[in-house]
C-alpha cells in the first residue's frame, strides 16, 4: 500500500517525525464474543473467517472477553509471536475500551496509535437483534472498513514540552492575591502584576463585608503583607502585560512598569511630603468625594507601602516649577528621573485576576447620578461610612453634610438592562442588605427602603442576613426606581417607583438615595486572545466541567473577570485556578497532542483558511508566509482539515485517505442501501452507542465513520459517498451553539451544508439523502429517529434505482451519481474485490454494478 | 372571555411583549399612573404575558402616548406601541371612546383635526398669514377607504347606537 | 435654502400668532418657506389608536407631498415632528408597510420615496444655525427667568428622533440663554404636559398637568418656554382649568420659542405676536447703553 508521507511540522513539531510506514503489513483481527452480548446476533466466526481474506491480515483470533486480563495477554502474545504492526479490536464502543486496548498494546511494544477499533456491539449486536443475518453482513463491513483504515495508520509519538516552573497571575486583587500565595506556598514562583500602586482591588476600598460584616481592610491586610513577604512572589506593581509570546509551559512574557517617582526601598510612607504639594487631585479611592495630592498613597495599609506621583497633575519635579516634595522628603525618596521600565521572565502558567469595573451611573441620567449630590453609588456609601474614609465614617449628606433621615436603596442599576449589561451583577442585592445594616447600626432611627426587583439571597448565610435587615426595620418594596428628581432648594431627593405588588405608585421624598451599582465587564485586551463575552468577561472552556480553564492551554482565569462575584466565590475560584495551574507546573512536562494536526507543505496552498477555523490559535504563519501548527496548542478536532480547500492537513488516525477508504468499503455491495452516518466522538458517536446501551432497534443500513469532531467532515466526503452510489449520508455533530467539545467546529460543520446541498443539486440528488443532525451523547432516542428515517429513504432511493429482473446482464443505469471514481488506494480496491466474491449474504440481484475495466 | 390565541395581531403584540420581566420601571415613568392607578403599562403586558388575553378594560385609552415608558424599558419593550395596538383591537371592537370617533369623523370630513374656521381665517389674515392650500378631500376619503379607518368608524357608530338603544 | 413648511393644523389654526413667530424669524437665517397641501400630520394619539395603517398613510402622503417638490419638511409642532419622524422610520425599516401604503398613494399620484427629510424648527435653530449665530444676532436681549419644556414628542423615543438628550435635555436652554434668558433647572422637567389623555378623561389630563405646574412653579420662574402649539395650549389655557378644578393659583406666562427670538433679535411688529396671549406678561425695559432712548415692550392689556 501507498501512502503519502508527511512532513513533520516546524517549532515544536521539528521532533514530530511520523515513522515512515511498515514495508509490509502486519495486521491483527481480534473479534470479541463479549459473552453473549455479541455472540448472540453475530455470527463471530463468520467474520472472523472473513477476516482472514482482507488484505493485510495475518492473524486472527477470537475471544469470549477480549477486555479481560486473559485477552490483553493474548494480544500481546499474538503481538510479539507473530510481529503484528497494526491491531484491530473488533468488539465494543472505542469509547468504551480504546484506552484498554492501546494501553496493552503499548506494553507490548506497538505503538498504541496502530490500534483501533471496530463497534460491533453498541452499533450491530445491540441494535439489530432481529435479523442476525444482516447484523453479521454489518460486522463484516464494518471490519473491513478498520482494516482498510489500519492499512495507512501511522505511528505516532508521544512528545512532551518542558514547562518553566513560574507562574504569571495578572491582578492582585483578592482573587489575584489569593492564587498567587497559593502558587507561591506549594513552591512555585510567582510573577504577580498588578496595574495599581497597590494590591487590594476594590476588597481594599469596602467597609465591611458581607455577611459576617467585618472590617474589609482589616481581613485584608495581613495578606496583603504575606504577597509583599513571600519569598516565591515577586510583586510587579504599576505594570500592565505589554507583550506574551510563546505557549504553554513557555511564555515569554514581556511587563511594561510605569514610573513612580519613589523609591519604594526608602519611602517609609511619613506623608510629610503631603503637606507640601501644592496640586490637589481628586480622589480615586474616595470615589472623588474628596481631594488627594499629586504625590499619594492610595490608603495606609498600602502594599507596596510607598508614595507615588501621580506625574501627569504634578506641576514638575524641578525647582523651577516645584519641587516641594524632593525638599521635603527627609529620606530622599523622590526619583524625579525615574522612567517607565520593561521587565521580561518566562513562565508556564498564566492566571488572569484582573476583576470587574464598577458599573458607571452616567449611564443612567434618570436616576440622577452626578447632577443630584445626594444621590451615591454603593462604592461612595463604602467610603463615606469607612472611618478612613473623607468624612471619618460619618454617613452624611454630601449637599449640606447633614445626616439623612431617610434612606432609599435603589437595585439593578447598571444591570439587567440593555442599554447598559444585561445580565445579573450578582453581588449588589446583598450588597444592598449590608448597606441597610450599616446604616441602622449608625442611625438605628433613619429610615432605610430597598427597592428591588428580585432579591437575590444566593449564597451562604445570606438568607439570616436577610431577616435580620427585615427585624431592624428595614423595609422592602417590590419595584425598581423609575426616576429620581432633586427639590431645588433642600437638595432632597423624590424617588418615583411602583410598589409592583400592589400596583401602587410610591413618589416618596429621602434624604439620600444610594443606587447599587452592578459590575462592568473589563476583560479582554490581553496579548493572548482569550476569549470574553460580548459584556467583556472571559470566557471559560466549560461552563460546569471546566469553569476555571479557557480554550488557551495553561491560561487560567478567575475572580471578577470570569464574571462578576462577590469576595468569597473570588476566593474560592482563584485556589481552583491556582491548583489547575499546579497542575502544569507540577508536572513538570505538558503532552502534546500525538494525533495534532500537520501540515503538508508541498500541498499548502498558504491560503490561511486553516488559521480562522482553529479555535486555539494553534495555526500560525512564522513571517514567511508558511503555515504551521503548534502540536501544544492543537486538540486535533481536525475542523482546519475539514476546510482546507487543498487537502493539505494531516489529521493522524483521521486522515481524508483514511475516511475515504472507509466510505469506499462501506458502499461497496449495494450503496444505495447504505447510510454512510458520521459521528463525532464526544456527542453523536455517544449518542449511537446510547441508543445500543439502551437497546434501541433500527434498521442495518448504517456505517459509522467516526471523528474526533464534526468539524472534521468535509465537503468532499459526503460527495465522494454520494459519488459512489450512497442512499444516504448523514452529518451529525454536537448541539448548537455551544456543545461543541472544541469550541466552534459544529459552527463551520453547519455552513459547509449549504454548499453540499447545492452541489447535489446540480447532480440531481434528493435533498431527503443528505441530513446534517445534532444529537448529543444524551440522545439515544433522537439516534434510534434518525436511523428510522433515513433506512426510510435509502430505501426509496433503492426502489428507485431498481431495474426489472430481466435485464440482468445490461449494465445498470445510475439515476444519481456520476461515473464511479478509482478507489483511491490498492487496499481499497483489492477489499472491493474480495468482499464481492467473499460476502455470503450478499444479495445477487440486478442491480449489481458492472465493474468496466477499473 | 374572549379567545385571543388565534389572533394574528394578538400574536404580535404577544411576541413584542415576551421580553417584560415586570420590573415596574414603565409605571412609575408614566404620567398618568402618576395621577390615577387605573392606568398601569406594566399590568397591560402583564395581561398578554401572564394571562395570555388581551386587556379589555378599556384603561389604555388613559395612555398619553408621552412615550417615557418606551424610552426607560431596561428590556427595549417597545411599550407604546404595545399600548396602540391594544387601541387598535378595542377600536376595531367598536370600544373607542367617544371623543376619538368624533376625531376620526372630523379627518375625515375636514382632513384634519384642528380644521378652518372664519375665527380662525380673520386671525390670520389680521397677522399677514397666508391661506394655506387645503387638501383633496377625495384623498382623504380614499385612505379612510383603504386603511380600513372607515371601517372602524363604522363599528364604533354602530356600538354608540347599540348603546342609546 | 428652501423648506416645505408644515405648521400642523393646531397651530395654523388655533395659535397663529406662534406660526407667525417662526414665519417672521426664519428669513432671517436664509431660509424661504413652501407651503403645501397638507392633511393633519395625523395625530398619533387620535388617529393611530384608530387604526395604524391609516396614520402611516396619512402621514406616507404628507411626506410625499413634499418630496414630490424635492423638499425638506420643516415641522413646527413637536406632535407633528414626531408623527412624521415615527412614519417615515416605519417606512423606511419596513418595506411591505412602504409598500402597502405606496399601493394607496399611487391612486393619488403620489409616491413615498424616503428622499426627504424632517426637522423641527428646534433643530435648524440649534444644530443647523447654532447657539453662537443666533447670539450674534441679537439686538435686544431677553433677561426673563424662565423655564423649558422641550416636550414628549421631540425627545422621545431618543434612538429615534436625536433631538436632545432625553432625561436631561439642554438644548432649548441653551437656545433660552442665547437670548439673554436664565433658564432654571426644575423637577419633572421632561413629564408630559398632559395633553393626550385630554381626550379619554379631561380630569386626568388636568390632574397630570397640575403635577407639571406645581414642579414648574416651585423654582418661581417669570415664563415658559415650549415648541409646541399643543404644549401652549395646554399649559396657558389649561393651568386656568387647573385652577378651577384643584383650586390652584396658576399663572405663569407661555411663549413659544421663536415669539421672543423675534423679540430679541429687534424684529418689526413684534406686538402682534403677544397680542392674543392670554397670560400677558411686561418685559423688562430694553436700556440700549448705545441710544438716548430707551424702549420697552410692553403687553399689557
Amino acid at each position: 500500500m501507498t501512502t503519502s508521507n508527511p512532513e513533520g511540522d516546524s517549532s515544536v513539531s521539528s521532533e514530530l517525525e511520523v515513522v515512515s510506514a511498515d514495508s509490509e503489513l502486519r495486521i491483527g483481527v481480534f473479534p470479541c464474543m463479549c459473552g453473549k452480548n455479541i455472540g448472540a446476533v453475530v455470527d463471530i466466526d463468520s467474520v472472523a473467517e472473513y477476516a482472514k481474506t482482507l488484505p493485510g491480515v495475518v492473524f486472527v483470533q477470537v475471544n469470549r472477553y477480549t477486555c479481560a486480563d486473559p485477552g490483553q495477554r493474548e494480544i500481546e502474545e499474538a503481538i510479539k509471536e507473530h510481529e503484528l504492526n497494526r491491531v484491530i479490536v473488533v468488539s465494543c464502543s472505542p469509547t468504551m475500551h480504546e484506552d484498554t486496548f492501546r494501553k496493552a498494546v503499548k506494553d507490548a511494544g506497538l505503538n498504541p496509535y496502530l490500534c483501533i477499533m471496530a463497534n460491533i456491539r453498541e452499533h450491530v449486536s445491540w441494535v439489530h437483534r432481529d435479523d442476525p443475518e444482516a447484523a453479521t453482513v454489518k460486522a463484516k463491513d464494518l471490519v473491513a472498513m478498520a482494516v482498510a483504515k489500519a492499512a495507512t495508520l501511522e505511528s505516532q509519538k508521544e512528545l512532551d514540552v518542558p514547562v518553566t516552573q513560574a507562574a504569571l497571575v495578572v491582578g492582585a486583587g483578592v482573587a489575584g492575591m489569593q492564587a498567587a500565595l497559593d502558587l507561591a506556598d506549594a513552591g512555585f514562583k510567582v510573577n504577580l502584576v498588578e496595574r495599581e500602586s497597590t494590591i487590594g482591588g476594590i476588597m481594599a476600598i469596602l467597609d465591611k463585608v458581607f455577611p459576617q460584616n467585618d472590617c474589609s481592610i482589616c481581613i485584608l491586610g495581613p495578606k496583603m503583607v504575606d504577597v509583599a513577604k513571600h519569598p516565591n512572589i515577586n510583586l510587579i506593581t504599576m505594570a500592565e502585560v505589554e507583550t506574551i509570546s510563546g505557549y504553554v509551559g513557555n511564555f515569554d512574557v514581556r511587563v511594561k512598569q510605569r514610573a513612580r517617582f519613589v523609591d519604594i526601598s526608602k519611602c517609609t510612607s511619613c506623608g510629610d511630603c503631603v503637606e507640601v504639594c501644592p496640586v490637589d487631585v481628586p480622589s480615586r479611592t474616595d470615589q472623588s468625594l474628596t481631594w488627594q495630592k499629586a504625590i499619594q498613597i492610595p490608603f495606609p495599609q498600602a502594599v507596596p507601602s510607598s508614595y507615588f506621583i501621580d506625574h501627569k497633575s504634578c506641576l514638575g519635579m524641578d525647582l523651577i516649577r516645584c519641587g516641594k516634595c524632593i525638599d521635603r522628603c527627609e529620606k530622599q525618596a523622590i526619583v524625579s528621573s525615574d522612567t517607565d521600565r520593561y521587565i521580561d521572565f518566562e513562565v508556564g502558567v498564566i492566571i488572569l485576576a484582573t476583576g470587574f469595573k464598577p458599573a458607571s451611573p452616567e449611564k443612567i441620567p434618570r436616576l440622577g447620578w452626578g447632577r443630584y449630590p445626594n444621590v451615591i453609588t454603593s462604592l461612595e456609601f463604602e467610603r463615606l461610612i469607612n472611618a478612613a474614609g473623607p468624612t471619618e465614617g460619618s454617613l452624611v449628606r454630601p449637599s449640606d453634610l447633614t445626616k439623612p433621615t431617610s434612606v432609599a436603596i435603589a437595585q439593578c442599576v447598571g444591570s439587567r438592562s440593555i442599554d447598559t449589561t444585561p445580565a445579573c451583577s450578582n453581588f449588589c442585592c446583598a450588597e444592598s442588605v449590608k448597606c441597610a445594616l450599616l446604616i441602622k447600626e449608625h442611625y438605628p432611627e433613619t429610615e432605610v427602603t430597598i427597592y428591588y426587583q428580585d432579591l437575590r439571597m444566593h449564597g451562604k448565610y445570606f438568607e439570616e442576613q436577610y431577616l435580620k435587615a427585615r427585624e431592624e426595620g428595614v423595609k422592602f418594596v417590590r419595584g425598581r426606581v423609575g426616576e429620581i428628581q432633586q427639590y431645588p432648594k433642600t437638595k432632597n431627593l423624590r424617588v418615583s417607583v411602583e410598589d409592583t405588588t400592589h400596583n401602587k405608585l410610591h413618589l416618596l421624598d429621602y434624604d439620600m438615595v444610594i443606587l447599587s451599582m452592578g459590575a462592568e465587564g473589563q476583560s479582554g485586551n490581553f496579548p493572548i486572545p482569550v476569549s470574553v463575552t460580548s459584556d467583556s468577561f472571559y470566557i471559560e472552556s466549560h461552563p460546569k466541567l471546566r469553569p476555571v480553564d479557557t480554550s488557551s492551554a495553561g491560561v487560567f482565569i478567575c475572580g471578577g473577570a470570569e464574571s462578576p462575584k462577590d469576595i468569597r466565590d473570588s476566593v474560592i475560584q482563584a485556589s481552583a485556578a491556582a491548583g489547575r495551574a499546579a497542575i502544569i507546573l507540577q508536572r513538570g512536562r505538558y503532552p502534546i497532542e500525538a494525533l495534532s494536526a500537520r501540515i503538508l507543505q508541498d500541498k499548502c496552498n498558504r491560503c490561511g483558511t486553516c488559521v480562522e477555523r482553529c479555535p486555539y490559535g494553534a495555526i500560525s504563519e512564522d513571517g514567511t508566509g508558511k503555515f504551521t501548527v503548534m502540536g501544544a496548542l492543537c486538540q486535533a478536532c481536525g475542523t482546519c482539515a475539514g476546510d482546507c480547500p487543498k487537502d493539505a492537513i494531516y489529521m493522524p488516525n483521521f486522515t481524508s485517505e483514511q475516511i475515504e477508504a472507509q466510505i469506499e468499503i462501506a458502499l461497496t455491495d449495494n450503496p444505495e442501501e447504505k447510510i454512510v452516518a458520521f459521528a463525532c466522538n464526544f456527542c453523536s458517536y455517544r449518542g449511537s452507542d446510547l441508543a445500543g446501551i439502551s437497546r434501541m432497534q433500527y434498521p442495518t443500513n448504517a456505517r459509522v465513520i467516526r471523528s474526533i469532531c464534526s468539524g472534521r467532515y468535509s465537503t468532499k466526503f459526503a460527495q465522494k459517498a454520494f459519488e459512489l452510489g450512497a442512499g444516504a449520508v448523514l452529518y451529525s455533530g454536537c448541539h448548537l451553539p455551544s456543545d461543541c467539545h472544541f469550541q466552534t467546529g459544529n459552527h463551520w460543520m453547519a455552513k459547509r451544508e449549504p454548499r453540499i446541498r447545492g452541489w447535489m443539486k446540480r447532480n440531481n440528488i434528493d435533498n431527503e439523502r443528505f441530513r446534517v443532525e445534532w444529537v448529543s451523547a444524551s440522545e439515544g432516542k433522537k439516534w434510534q429517529t434518525i436511523m428510522n428515517e433515513m433506512a426510510e429513504v435509502a430505501e426509496m432511493h433503492k426502489k428507485s434505482t431498481l431495474k426489472p429482473e430481466k435485464s440482468i446482464t445490461k449494465p445498470k443505469k445510475k439515476t444519481a451519481s456520476k461515473t464511479k471514481s478509482k478507489p483511491k488506494s490498492k487496499a481499497a480496491a483489492k477489499i472491493k474485490k474480495k468482499t464481492k466474491s467473499n460476502s455470503s449474504s450478499a444479495k445477487k440481484s440486478a442491480t449489481k454494478k458492472k465493474k468496466g475495466g477499473k | 372571555m374572549v379567545d385571543d390565541s388565534h389572533n394574528q395581531e394578538f400574536e404580535e403584540l404577544r411576541k413584542a411583549a415576551r421580553p417584560c420581566f415586570q420590573c415596574g420601571i414603565c409605571a412609575s415613568s408614566c404620567p398618568v399612573f402618576r395621577v390615577t392607578p387605573q392606568m398601569n403599562p406594566r399590568m397591560s403586558v402583564d395581561s398578554i404575558i401572564t394571562d395570555g388575553e388581551i386587556p379589555r378594560e378599556g384603561a389604555e385609552w388613559l395612555c398619553a402616548f408621552c412615550l417615557m415608558c418606551e424610552e426607560r424599558c431596561p428590556m427595549g419593550v417597545s411599550l407604546a406601541e404595545i399600548l396602540m395596538g391594544i387601541k387598535n383591537i378595542s377600536s376595531k371592537e367598536g370600544k373607542a371612546p367617544p371623543d376619538y370617533v368624533e376625531s376620526g369623523e372630523a379627518l375625515l370630513a375636514k382632513g384634519s383635526l384642528s380644521p378652518t374656521s372664519n375665527r380662525s381665517d380673520k386671525k390670520r389674515v389680521a397677522l399677514g398669514l397666508p391661506d394655506l392650500p387645503q387638501p383633496d378631500l377625495e384623498q382623504v376619503k380614499l385612505i379612510f377607504k383603504a386603511t380600513g379607518a372607515y371601517d372602524v368608524l363604522e363599528a364604533n357608530r354602530a356600538a354608540v347606537k347599540e348603546e342609546a338603544e | 435654502m428652501k423648506y416645505a413648511f408644515f405648521p400642523g393644523c393646531t397651530m395654523a389654526n388655533r395659535l397663529q400668532f406662534a406660526e407667525k413667530s417662526v414665519r417672521m424669524v426664519v428669513p432671517e437665517f436664509g431660509i424661504e418657506l413652501v407651503d403645501l397641501a397638507f392633511t393633519c400630520c395625523p395625530e398619533q394619539n387620535s388617529v393611530r389608536s384608530l387604526s395604524e395603517d391609516t396614520w402611516v398613510t396619512f402621514a406616507a402622503r404628507n411626506i410625499a407631498l413634499a418630496e414630490a417638490e424635492s423638499l425638506d419638511i420643516l415641522t413646527a409642532c413637536a406632535g407633528c415632528h414626531e408623527s412624521l419622524t415615527l412614519a417615515k422610520y416605519e417606512l423606511d425599516t419596513n418595506p411591505e408597510r412602504k409598500e402597502k401604503a405606496n399601493e394607496i398613494l399611487e391612486d393619488m399620484g403620489l409616491e413615498y420615496k424616503g428622499t426627504s427629510s424632517i426637522i423641527h424648527v428646534h433643530q435648524f435653530l440649534f444644530d443647523e444655525i447654532g447657539v453662537e449665530t443666533i447670539s450674534a444676532k441679537v439686538v435686544r436681549p431677553v433677561p426673563i427667568k424662565v423655564v423649558t419644556h422641550s416636550g414628549c414628542h421631540l425627545l422621545r423615543p431618543q434612538k429615534i428622533m436625536q433631538v436632545d438628550d432625553a432625561e436631561a435635555p439642554v438644548k432649548l436652554d441653551m437656545l433660552c440663554e442665547a437670548i439673554g434668558m436664565e433658564s432654571l433647572e426644575y423637577m419633572d422637567k421632561v413629564m408630559c404636559c398632559g395633553a393626550g389623555v385630554r381626550k379619554t378623561d379631561s380630569e386626568t389630563s388636568y390632574a397630570v398637568l397640575r403635577e407639571k405646574m406645581t414642579s414648574i412653579t416651585m423654582v418661581e420662574p417669570d415664563a415658559m418656554i415650549v415648541f409646541c402649539p399643543t404644549c401652549f395650549i395646554t399649559f396657558e389655557s389649561g393651568q386656568r382649568v387647573t385652577n378651577r378644578l384643584f383650586g390652584t393659583e396658576f399663572k405663569l406666562p407661555v411663549f413659544y420659542y421663536t415669539e421672543l427670538l423675534a423679540i430679541a433679535m429687534g424684529l418689526p411688529d413684534t406686538d402682534m405676536l403677544l397680542a392674543d396671549h392670554r397670560v400677558k406678561i411686561e418685559l423688562p425695559k430694553f436700556v440700549d447703553t448705545k441710544k438716548e432712548d430707551s424702549e420697552s415692550i410692553s403687553t399689557g392689556l
